[in-house]
């Protein structure tokens, strides 16, 4: 059992996972945006990354970690309702390159913005728990307390969201608004108020995603880049209107970028997406989980 | 006046060629008149309106939207590099064909997958391409020269061009000029070929995919091969337009081509007009003189070039230019430009 467990194989698919789960939660903010208002945030990691800054660069401060967390969650809602009301709103009904280019500007302004507004702090973020790998007799297994808190955290928020969307009046009401805006509208739901809504919701997720991803390590504007790459490509390969869908997407360029890692090289590894979706594509271009396969002309 | 309208209708092509003849002897001429520096920017703007005029053609004409460009100028520096130093006696323009064949088939390979992408699916790909450059080039030491990146013998003039110039400086000015005229002289042909491009069948078919893709499939267009071919030109022009920069600065690095460069071609684009050949032409101005622009900023404000947000002020002003022109002006200079005429030519056909 314990030369199992710290095989290299099962070590590397673990270490995939704990890194998939991430992408998975930004995959999932990106599936929320883009199912109420069909436009790809390419912001996203940046505007997490603007949120983890103002948050998490006061525990060098001394501030306690846990309120730090809460206050990048409460910057990163404010941050997608800001967005979605300054930038996006006047696009609505505008050739859909156009919310692309204006959220790419976005992307660019953010990731100049924050180095020269906070000053290169090379020092990793301290984490709640430890960091150091568990073993199994002589041998390293890649978990350690501080991966299972990094896990559940994100499982949790998955959670969290899909219950909103289950199980509440609200999330019924934006489930109606992104379905069907018209007849919502005609039924008294306030449409534009729910989109509003969907992007401070996707905002703070992918806020709290950014936090887990610079826990343990230095602050750096560019830190979510590679993630965001990931994360969109698990969400087309989900279809880009199925949660679960990237979800699973995100687990999968996870396991195939750490088993690149290790069994090939470093440096080959941003190359996961490029295959996941490649082979994703061959099989089934319409994305693994949509049910019909039309689409909108 | 009117006669030359007919002309220009009768003869498409002939007068496409007039024009384009006319306007590169203009700028040659100008070069006489400017700087060393001046005209090495000048290099550079042509270098980049190459690849703008491409990635406009793949926007605004077949609506497929590419963040990927920067990855195609790559192979087609990189394919300069390597040749350059094998073989450094090839003259240029077989350098810069061969560059620009490379760039053409990376982007059909990308293709394949790709333009059954739509939209934002695309979008998202040829981002996840713009990223794999880098890693791919540093992983590939022996061939790329890793993160050092390769250097090679940059443009210099040859004897009866530097004869033209005495004084002070007059090598350094000579080598300038060479390169402002020689990256011109490209920027000309590759421009001529899109202009006629954009007006062939090839073209028209291109606008009916962007507009209705069922309305052309109906007319008999082969959706597949059309985008296919699309991307392919607009990955050629990339990689024309990496070449040419290559043998400009002398050097390749992985860094250079990577996101930011993706965005500034984007915002570049954006800002002349999409899918627009004079459009392009303006990017390249701008991104010529776009340091001068950012230091005339700094002295207005009193911001100090060397601290962090200096530094970071390029970025932040184009970022913010980008978002600005989509928001108030999508349709970019040469779009208000027209509204403009168009707001004066009114009134005057009224009365």
């Amino acid at each position: 059992m314990g030369s199992f467990v710290t095989s290299r194989f099962i070590t590397y698919l673990l270490g995939g996972i704990s890194s998939g789960i991430v992408i998975a939660l930004v995959a999932l903010s990106l599936v929320i945006i883009w199912k109420s208002t069909h436009v790809l945030n390419f912001a996203q990691g940046a505007m997490g990354m603007f949120a983890t800054f103002v948050g998490m660069n006061l525990v060098f401060k001394g501030t306690n970690y846990w309120l730090c967390v809460l206050l990048s969650l409460a910057v990163g809602l404010a941050l997608g309702g800001v967005t979605e009301r300054l930038l996006i709103r006047p696009l609505y009904g505008k050739p859909e390159i156009n919310p692309i280019v204006v959220m790419v500007g976005f992307l660019g302004v953010l990731e100049s913005a924050i180095p020269s507004i906070w000053h290169t702090n090379l020092l990793p973020v301290p984490t709640p728990f430890s960091q150091i790998y568990y073993q199994d007799h002589g041998h390293t297994i890649l978990v350690s307390p501080f991966v299972i808190f990094q896990v559940s955290l994100a499982l949790g928020i998955m959670g969290g969201v899909a219950l909103l969307f289950q199980y509440t009046n609200l999330g019924l009401k934006m489930r109606a608004a992104a379905l069907a805006p018209e007849v919502s509208r005609l039924l008294g739901v306030r449409v534009n108020r729910l989109l509003t809504l969907g992007w401070i919701l996707s905002s703070g997720v992918g806020a709290m995603a950014a936090v887990i991803v610079s826990s343990g390590q230095s602050l750096a504007a560019t830190n979510m880049d590679g993630i965001f790459v990931s994360a969109f490509i698990a969400a087309a390969v989900g279809g880009l209107e199925s949660p679960v869908g990237a979800i699973t997407g995100g687990l999968l360029i996870g396991v195939t970028e750490s088993l690149i890692l290790g069994y090939w090289s470093s440096n080959m590894a941003p190359l996961a997406g490029v295959l996941v979706l490649v082979a994703s594509l061959a099989i089934r271009p319409q994305g693994i989980f949509t049910r019909n396969s039309s689409r909108r002309v | 006046m009117g006669r030359l309208l007919t002309l220009r209708h009768a003869y498409p092509t002939s007068s496409r060629l007039v024009g384009t003849v006319v306007l590169a002897v203009l700028c040659v001429a100008i070069t006489f008149t400017l700087t060393a520096l001046d005209d090495s920017k000048l290099a550079g703007g042509a270098a980049i309106a190459i690849v703008i005029v491409g990635l406009s053609w793949l926007i605004g004409w077949s609506g497929q939207v590419s963040l990927g460009n920067s990855g195609f100028m790559a192979i087609g520096a990189y394919v300069t590099a390597i040749w350059a130093n094998h073989h450094a006696s090839t003259p240029i323009i077989f350098t810069l064909l061969l560059a620009t064949a490379c760039g053409a088939v990376g982007g059909l390979i990308l293709a394949l997958p790709s333009t059954r992408l739509r939209g934002p699916y695309l979008a998202g790909m040829t981002l996840a391409f713009s990223f794999a450059v880098a890693p791919l080039a540093l992983n590939f030491p022996s061939l790329t020269g890793g993160s050092g990146g390769l250097f090679l013998n940059f443009l210099s003039a040859p004897r009866w061009f530097q004869g033209l110039f005495s004084g002070s400086q007059a090598l350094i000015r000579a080598n300038a000029q060479w390169t402002a005229d020689v990256a011109i002289v490209v920027a000309a042909v590759a421009f001529f070929f899109m202009a006629n491009l954009i007006h062939s069948s090839t073209g028209r078919a291109m606008r009916l995919v962007r507009d209705n893709d069922v309305a052309a499939e109906l007319a008999g267009v082969n959706l597949q091969r059309t985008r296919t071919l699309a991307f392919a030109i607009s990955a050629a022009y990339a990689g024309l337009g990496g070449s040419l920069l290559t043998l400009l600065t002398g050097s390749v690095t992985p860094q250079t081509y990577s996101l930011p460069l993706s965005i500034l071609l984007l915002t570049l684009m954006v800002l002349g007009g999409i899918g627009t050949l004079s459009g392009a032409i303006i990017g390249g101005l701008i991104y010529s003189y776009s340091d001068n622009l950012v230091s005339l900023i700094n002295k207005a404000t009193g911001i100090n070039p060397t601290s962090t947000f200096g530094a970071n002020l390029k970025g932040i002003v184009f970022g913010v230019l980008l978002i600005a022109t989509m928001l108030l002006a999508p349709r970019g200079i040469v779009g208000m430009g027209r509204r403009l005429t168009s707001m004066i030519k009114r009134p005057a056909r009224e009365s």
